[in-house]
């Protein structure tokens, strides 16, 4: 061993404290207040949608909500682990989830195709709305889980942009979608994508800049 | 000789209990364990460097090792982390003899093999990992790499910008 990797060792050795190591648990435990705290801040300021309330939800309600929280949490599941690096760690279930949301979006264009939508069934102003809460709820979340992954050594930090704007634009979009009324698939194809896509691309670019090391 | 993965997690598991007794240890093992990895993966000049960056690595980054599962692997990735972090950095080196490699220990055969750097640069088109080997590794510069492997120099650039950003996000494959 040559003198300054000895010294080096010596030097690292003497600084050396107890550490806890890191549990995704804690982690996912991060990523699921801030997704709850965003979704109270929207019942309590914008309100619950009224067929919600009254126990008798759209079916679409349903759809809509299940596949956003299989896209957020199978993405955040990810990002916490990625945390604790290791060959042979590499997990790509997520892009299933990811498939599976596509399908709204892949919808509402081939709907389109068919039959194309005045533009009141995509309601601009309700839309823009729906992005700007959206996109409020992806920030908060996309900070926690963003403040949780520099803790730890991710390798892959532009991926690890992608998965946590993919996670919390859909958490966000989650927490919106108790208040959002609206059932049709363009609507939902459009103004439920778009916030995923604007946080996917944001935490690309943003992101990996945080987390490296 | 260099220690088994079992005992490279014991000593980890003390060492994040802060044992600096097993530390020590620790650290002088992956020293020995990562200037092996990194041998004819890095221009010799740099080897010193890379190796105590990535015990700084290490050192910071503990608190990321998963005591239920195996050591080495997380030693590795932190280690691709880092030699691919090297690659970006450096250009031409005056030195151009490779250390002979280092005798391997059987025992840890397959582990390296498993995790090894040649499998990174496996994974990415040949063409990429030809002017990395040439150009990061040995030390060659843009025109010499774009003499020897006919391609442009602007495309050698192009191939060793792709291949680094390709192997950075394999890190973590087998």
């Amino acid at each position: 061993m040559s003198i300054s990797a000895n010294s080096l060792i010596e030097g690292l050795v003497e600084e050396l404290e107890p550490v806890r190591t890191l549990k995704p648990k804690s982690g996912l435990a991060i990523v699921g207040g801030l997704t709850l705290f965003a979704l109270i801040v929207v019942a309590a300021t914008l309100g619950v949608r009224n067929d919600l309330m009254m126990g008798m939800a759209d079916e679409m309600f349903f759809l809509r909500s299940g596949v956003l929280l299989m896209l957020g949490i199978a993405t955040a599941i990810t990002v916490v682990n990625m945390a604790r690096p290791g060959v042979g760690k590499l997990s790509r279930g997520w892009i299933w989830a990811l498939i599976t949301a596509a399908l709204f979006p892949l919808t509402a264009a081939i709907m389109s195709a068919i039959n194309m939508p005045p533009v009141e069934a995509l309601r601009p102003m309700e839309g823009l709305k729906c992005l700007a809460v959206s996109g409020i709820a992806a920030l908060t979340i996309g900070g926690g889980l963003t403040y949780w992954l520099r803790q730890g050594a991710p390798t892959s930090p532009e991926r690890a942009g992608w998965l946590i704007g993919i996670a919390s634009g859909a958490l966000g979009a989650a927490a919106y979608n108790i208040h959002c009324p609206f059932n049709d698939i363009y609507y939902i194809g459009l103004w439920f994508t778009i916030p995923v896509v604007i946080s996917a691309v944001l935490g690309r670019l943003v992101v990996p800049a945080l987390i490296r090391w | 000789m260099i220690a088994h993965e079992e005992t490279f997690r014991q000593l980890m598991i003390k060492a994040q209990g802060g044992d600096k007794l097993c530390y020590a240890s620790l650290l002088a093992e992956c020293e020995k364990w990562l200037r092996r990895y990194y041998a004819r993966k890095i221009n010799p000049a740099a080897i010193d460097d890379l190796v105590q960056e990535t015990l700084i690595s290490v050192h910071r980054k503990r608190a990321s090792y998963d005591p239920e599962r195996p050591f080495l692997p997380w030693l590795a990735a932190i280690g691709r982390y880092r030699w691919i972090d090297s690659l970006r950095k450096i250009y031409r080196h005056e030195h151009d003899q490779l250390y002979e490699e280092m005798v391997a220990d059987p025992q840890d055969e397959d582990v390296t093999a498993k995790v090894s750097l040649e499998r990174l640069l496996g994974m990415i088109p040949a063409r990429q990992a030809e002017v990395i080997s040439l150009v990061k590794i040995e030390g060659l510069s843009i025109i010499e790499a774009a003499a020897k492997t006919g391609q442009s120099e602007s495309l050698v650039k192009v191939n060793i910008h792709r291949g680094l950003k390709k192997m950075s996000a394999l890190i973590e494959s087998e």
